[in-house]
């Protein structure tokens, strides 16, 4: 015990708390629990710090996060290091001229069964990737319009409410691995207003999502940079959502609505041609 | 000579993986206890996972992975704009003379009854200086030790006592203020 426990006959703060923080040694532990078998006012005292910790400890686990946000971030722990430059994969081989073969007849059979079972993988393969790209622009516009529909419920307020170009965009500086541009409001076409914009996540990529009306119909804009794994028709509707989609400088802008397809096309137009 | 396998090396991604997997939610939840806003948090933690990796060379096997990767956070938190700003509080143990002397004059009967009550407990964490709300959140929420508070925060043991002390006295003082005001 310190020197000022022994002068005032009680335990200190710092002796209560390095107690129940289980900081004290053996000897030191000891010592303080003969104390507390004599002493009814320290014992109260711990057993007051013993209950505010634990307390503390329920009512500091009430920011409970999402599966979708953990999951967001357990994908992110997936992504591969990047690799020393000594661990590059070699590139691939260039095309090599072999040497020509002038098959035997009893060959030429074998050579034929091999050519037909080659033919047949490839198929499969070509057919698996058609599923694989099929399927993957599938989920894609599912996932875009998931994301438009949520934005449409009111339920999830955007983080940025502007109609300012020069608001929304900075609002995304280190949000985003990439930067975009906006037109000035008198460059969108006729009757075309940009309401606001938020961060969110397409295929586990950051996107920024901006948030247009022409006329009166909300549009939902994802600027994404133009990863080979984001595919998506430049045309497709879904549920009756005209979906637009076109490339620009590095970038992927995708448009969902169910305003006129033509009005869509002329924003989407409006957006590239700044980029 | 033949180049490292990287996957079967202590410090490759996978064992990154399998070491940050199950602090996920911790970090999440103290993120939001400093940002007290959900969308920066999980930016946060992003960023936090992104320079955690980069730089896990650096991390010491043996050492608490908890205490470095929750270091990474709170630095990672002290460059952003709400960091910055969290980081302007002037910590009264460098400045003595500005402590108050203890008059704590409730029982510890009082703080009993008191903390049956989750409602002011959340209220009084949420009005309690960020700094000291930090502390005993990693005391008592993280269950990390003062010497790896120590780490996390950059600061001497003994800062860690003190602040754990004036954390706790002013938590009370603040759930009697409400016991006061609730009468």
């Amino acid at each position: 015990m310190t020197e000022s426990t022994q002068t005032t006959g009680h335990l200190q703060p710092d002796e209560i708390n390095a107690f129940v923080d289980g900081e004290l040694s053996v000897p030191g532990a000891e010592t303080v629990q003969q104390h507390l078998n004599d002493c009814h006012a320290c014992a109260l005292r711990v057993l007051a710090a013993s209950q505010l910790k634990t307390a503390v400890a329920r009512a500091g686990q009430r920011f409970v996060s999402s599966p979708e946000t953990l999951a967001l971030l357990a994908a992110q722990l997936r992504q591969p290091a990047p690799a020393p430059s000594g661990l590059n994969p070699p590139p691939p081989l260039a095309p090599q001229h072999s040497a020509r073969i002038v098959p035997t007849r009893r060959a030429s059979a074998a050579f034929i069964a091999a050519g037909a079972a080659i033919a047949a993988a490839l198929l499969i393969a070509v057919s698996l990737f058609t599923w694989s790209q099929f399927h993957q622009a599938n989920t894609l516009a599912a996932e875009l319009l998931d994301q438009h529909l949520a934005m449409l419920s009111g339920g999830a307020v955007p983080q940025v409410v502007s109609t300012d170009r020069h608001t929304v965009k900075p609002w995304f500086q280190g949000r985003l691995p990439f930067s975009f541009n906006l037109p000035d409001a008198d460059a969108l076409p006729p009757d075309t207003t940009l309401r606001g914009a938020d961060l969110v996540f397409l295929e586990r990529q950051p996107a920024a999502l901006l948030i247009f009306t022409i006329h009166k119909h909300e549009v939902s804009v994802f600027v994404t940079q133009n990863a080979g794994e984001f595919r998506i028709a430049p045309r497709a509707a879904r549920s009756g959502f005209a979906i637009r989609s076109a490339t620009a400088a590095e970038l992927r802008l995708t448009a969902v609505s169910d305003v006129n397809p033509a009005d869509l096309d002329a924003l989407v137009n409006s957006l590239v041609r700044v980029q | 000579m033949p180049s490292p396998d990287p996957s079967a090396s202590p410090r490759s991604g996978a064992s990154f993986e399998l070491l940050a997997l199950p602090l996920l939610p911790a970090l999440l939840s103290h993120a939001c206890w400093l940002c007290q806003n959900h969308s920066e948090a999980e930016d946060l933690v992003q960023e936090t996972i992104s320079k955690s990796l980069r730089a896990f060379d650096s991390f010491e096997p043996g050492t608490n992975f908890k205490a470095w990767v929750f270091r990474v956070l709170r630095n990672t938190f002290l460059t952003s704009r709400t960091g910055i700003a969290a980081s302007r509080t002037v910590f009264l143990e460098d400045h003595p003379d500005l402590l108050e002397t203890t008059s704590d004059s409730t029982t510890p009967e009082d703080h009993l009854i008191r903390l049956d009550n989750q409602a002011a407990v959340h209220s009084a964490l949420d009005q309690l200086q960020p700094a000291l709300r930090e502390v005993l959140l990693l005391c008592d929420v993280e269950e990390l030790r003062y010497k790896e508070i120590a780490a996390i925060l950059d600061v001497p043991i003994g800062t860690v006592m003190s602040r754990i002390s004036r954390a706790r006295r002013a938590l009370q003082q603040l759930l009697q203020s409400q016991f006061r005001e609730s009468l």
